[in-house]
């Protein structure tokens, strides 16, 4: 399922956070955001999600405005990996991948035979299912984050949103995630820090002080005029050819001091 | 698997459970008391409240087993579900396992408002302490509500459930105060006194008019927490979570928590504040049953019904002649239950 | 407190022959002792008792301000008490009694003026070298650290107030005013406990009702130490409540399986909770299901008692002849 971002702009209290951003991620492609500290990165994904309201313009999914579907229907269609997702509560893992199902439960069709089915591919596509029973705040980062996007797989929607899914954990867990990205068919937009990783996707769109400065493929974008503009760093492109595709290292800019 | 068990029991048998454990507490809240009644006594009276015959009774014990005890049992029982429930919900929606009904302020406002009945003589002897006490209340959870709103204003919602616990915190400051001030300026003794004991929860007093008013405000709470228990599971991980699982988070918000002050604001009227139970039993039992709610929220309401059926036996017999208020009671037991329950889950959390 | 000799001329003129009082005069008074150099010439009362036991012994003259009511004066005191300056019919102020410049503050109650006293405690005022005086009663026989009214350790008397007529009068030099009253309340006293004697009573119980929070809850009844314990045991009646608490909670289930003879109502003016007045006392008499079966109840032996006598003042004795006579009238009906 396609989502598209048409001319959405917002301010918060006043303060322009995204100005007149457009994209849009085709059915099946995945899409890395990329940009500086501030930049609306997390906004944008916010909005995509339905959690921010905008002020102009719209989000389509598929072929539907994001404002018209129910949340139910909107949880169905779209799923959302956040930072900051923590609890207090003694939940085991299983039970918090089995939360992803909520949009798909109600009265007249609670938790059956194939919600089971979907939980436990998700649970073994993330390599978790060995943790099923141990508390879920026992885990490490890594652990945490695998355990929420087993959730959201299985909430089985047809779009991924993911805000910097790779923050706080190690390189394996890195790889991982990103690994899972490349090869998933579902439409995903993540938000990424790491330049490298972007270099998986399918397209790449550049957020700066809220505007989007560039959107294409990782070639034509990841160049060096628009990284050390944005990012205010030196680079210096290599090319790996175990993996096929750029590697990109990094220095301090000779321009800012 | 399309059938829903609690815990490896049946629906039907954990009803039949529940029942027969709710059974065996109203007995003991009718036996025991000031003065021992034994179970035949019992037995006949009931026979003999519904029209059957049976052996001559003494009607004192006959009006102290039906229009004593009973009620009062009924009405520990409605109480302790109807603030352990309120506990279940507010820490799940505020995200804050330190939260109580009292949280919102009600308290304080009941407190405020029986005063203002008692010790100022609001509402002409139209009024009753209770009446008071369940209008204080709805004005402090309006204040603390209004306040919520004014201080989160614009901006990330994960900080409204921060603005509602401080704002709570704020109002029953306030309240509190107003309800000091009253005492100080104007109360003798005997004011003070009774309404100190009040403030510290007493169903001394209770019959069946409270119990007509409080077991279907109770069912009711129960029936719209219970229908719930989804979107309460799915805040497990935040509003943002939750919204992001479809639950629209601000109509549920705002309907729980309404329930939650409607439910506590009743209770408060009719027993005074009674501490502990909302804070305590939602832990204990989450012990016991894990965290998913279709399982968490009748259990806590059957736990909380039982402590508090159990504790008002304690408050009446543990000092001969004399009736502890009830509050004393959840207290003695609550502190250090909740001590032993933080040791042990730290320990599973750690694990 | 003016000089020596002045104080000793206007003794001398106003007695009448009597022996006035010496000075300077020394008491012993809940745990204080109090040195006085002449009589005072005026003071603040503060509890309708210390007050009204001022009415009694003629010093009306001497009050230049009242605090603390409970009730309306008696009677026989109405017209000297309307001079007099009603500081607050509840707490005073520490400073609103210090400005009456008083030659001594007497309390009915350490409650106001104490060791936790709502007015000052006893030092604030003797910093300011004004003397304080509590009712004996509050203190005699009674821990006020223990129970929210204080616990009795042991059964109050008239005495304690007969002792407190007889202190305020010598403090303020008319020694044979308080000799007078306490032997005219002496002998009202005998008179009352006769009247009971000669009913031939047996085996009688009694509960005092003073009032309850919620008409349904626990109700506050008299203790088995203060002075309504007292006026029953002078008259031969049992307490059935057997707490040493000044005005314990006692439950319903307790009193009914007590089944008490006489039930004694309180008569507050006071309408601050539903079961203050008489009419609702009665009413949930006749309509508890647990409490209409009391004996008392059903035989119509509930008695009607003026509120104020159940506190140790000088209407106690005023009790003691009520009970007796409502108690007459009750045997009699029968």
């Amino acid at each position: 399922m396609r989502i598209q971002v048409e001319n959405i702009s917002v301010s918060i209290q006043g303060k322009p956070i995204l100005q007149d951003i457009s994209l849009d991620v085709a059915s099946g492609q995945s899409l890395a955001l990329i940009g500086p500290n501030g930049s609306g990165k997390s906004t944008l994904l916010r909005v995509m999600a339905g959690h921010i309201r905008a002020d102009r313009g719209q989000v389509m999914i598929g072929r539907e405005r994001l404002t018209d579907l129910s949340p139910r229907n909107l949880a169905q269609r779209l799923g959302f990996v956040s930072q900051e997702a923590s609890t207090t509560d003694a939940i085991a893992v299983e039970d918090a991948v089995k939360l992803g199902r909520t949009p798909w439960l109600s009265l007249l069709s609670p938790f059956g035979r194939q919600d089971r089915r979907i939980v436990e591919t998700a649970m073994a596509e993330m390599a978790i299912s060995t943790y099923r029973n141990k508390q879920f705040n026992t885990l490490s980062g890594g652990e945490k984050q695998r355990v929420h996007i087993a959730r959201v797989l299985a909430q089985t929607p047809q779009i991924f949103l993911l805000d910097e899914p790779t923050n706080h954990l190690d390189i394996r867990h890195q790889i991982a995630i990103i690994d899972w990205v490349i090869r998933h068919k579902s439409t995903v937009a993540m938000a990424v820090h790491d330049l490298n990783h972007a270099f998986a996707c399918d397209r790449v769109a550049v957020l700066h002080g809220g505007k989007l400065v560039a959107f294409g493929e990782p070639d034509e974008v990841l160049v060096p005029e628009v990284i050390e503009r944005v990012f205010q760093v030196a680079v210096h492109p290599n090319f790996a050819e175990q993996l096929n595709r750029p590697v990109l290292a990094f220095s301090k800019s000779a321009a800012t001091p | 698997m399309n059938r829903m068990t609690f815990g490896g029991l049946t629906p039907a048998v954990s009803l039949v459970g529940a029942m027969a454990i709710l059974l065996a507490a109203v007995s003991s809240a009718l036996v025991i008391g000031e003065t021992v009644i034994p179970l035949s006594t019992i037995w006949n009276v009931l026979k003999l409240e519904f029209g059957y015959s049976a052996p001559q009774v003494n009607p004192i014990d006959q009006g102290i087993l039906w229009s004593y005890r009973l009620p009062r049992a009924i009405l520990a029982m409605a109480c302790g579900a109807s603030l352990a429930l309120s506990g279940v919900v507010l820490q799940a929606l505020l995200r804050n396992p330190l939260s109580d009904p009292y949280i919102l302020g009600l308290s304080a406002g009941a407190s405020t408002g029986a005063v203002s009945v008692a010790i100022l003589g609001f509402g002409a002897g139209v009024l009753s302490l209770s009446g008071g006490a369940f209008i204080g209340a709805l004005l402090a959870f309006g204040f603390v509500a209004w306040l919520a709103r004014m201080a989160r204003g614009e901006g990330a919602s994960s900080t409204s459930s921060l603005a509602l616990l401080l704002a709570g915190v704020a109002g029953a400051q306030l309240f509190h105060a107003l309800t000091a001030l009253i005492i100080a300026k104007s109360a003798d003794a005997n004011q003070a006194r009774a309404i100190i004991f009040w403030m510290m929860g007493n169903l001394s007093g209770s019959r069946w008019p409270d119990v007509y008013l409080a077991v279907p405000v109770a069912a009711l709470g129960l029936g719209i927490i219970f229908s719930h228990f989804r979107a309460l599971d799915a805040m497990t991980f935040g509003r943002e979570a939750a919204q992001s699982m479809g639950i629209r988070t601000g109509a549920v918000m705002a309907v729980l928590i309404g329930t939650t002050a409607l439910l506590t604001a009743i209770m408060v009227s009719l027993s005074g504040a009674i501490g502990f139970v909302g804070l305590v039993i939602p832990h204990a039992v989450r012990f016991l049953v894990g965290v998913r709610h279709v399982l968490l929220i009748p259990a806590a309401a059957l736990a909380g019904g039982v402590f508090l059926i159990m504790a008002d036996i304690v408050s009446r017999v543990l000092i001969p002649g004399q009736t502890l208020p009830i509050g004393v009671v959840t207290a003695l037991v609550g502190a250090p239950a909740f001590a032993v329950i933080l040791v042990r889950s730290s320990r599973a959390h750690s694990g | 407190m003016k000089c020596f000799s002045v104080a000793l001329a206007l003794a001398a003129i106003t007695t009448t022959g009597a022996a006035a009082q010496s000075f300077p005069l020394t008491l012993e008074n809940c745990g204080h002792e109090v040195k006085f150099e002449s009589a005072p010439e005026s003071a603040v009362t503060i509890g309708q008792a210390t007050t009204e036991a001022m009415y009694l012994l003629g010093l009306a003259g001497k009050v230049k301000g009242t605090a603390v009511w409970f009730t309306d004066v008696l009677p026989e005191f109405a017209d000297a008490n309307a001079k007099i300056e009603r500081l607050a019919d509840n707490t005073p102020s520490f400073e609103a009694v210090v400005n009456k410049r008083p030659g001594l503050v007497a309390s009915q109650y350490e409650w106001y003026v104490g060791p936790k006293g709502s007015v000052g405690t006893r030092e604030q005022f003797h910093d300011l070298s004004v003397p304080t005086y509590i009712w004996p009663a509050d203190c005699v026989g009674k821990d006020n650290t223990v129970g929210v009214d204080g616990t009795r350790e042991e059964l109050i008397s008239t005495e304690i107030i007969y002792r407190g007529l007889t202190e305020l009068s010598q403090i303020f030099g008319v020694p044979e005013a308080g000799a007078e009253a306490v032997a005219n309340l002496k002998a009202r006293e005998q008179a009352a406990i006769e009247r009971a004697s000669a009913l031939k009573l047996e085996d009688v119980s009694a509960m005092f009702w003073f009032s309850s929070s919620k008409m349904d809850a626990d109700p506050y009844v008299a203790g088995a130490k203060g002075a309504p314990a007292y006026i029953m045991a002078k008259l031969g009646v049992e307490n059935v409540v057997t707490s040493n608490e000044e005005w314990p909670t006692v439950g319903w289930e307790t009193l009914a399986k007590a089944n008490p003879t006489y039930i004694v109502l309180a008569d507050l003016q006071r309408r601050k909770f539903p079961a203050d007045s008489i009419e609702a006392k009665m009413e949930f008499l006749k309509n508890d299901p647990v409490a209409s079966q009391m004996d008392a109840v059903k035989n119509g032996r509930v008695l009607i008692l003026d509120a104020h006598a159940m506190d140790a003042t000088v209407r106690t004795v005023s009790g003691l002849e009520l009970l007796a006579e409502v108690m007459e009238k009750q045997a009699a009906s029968q």
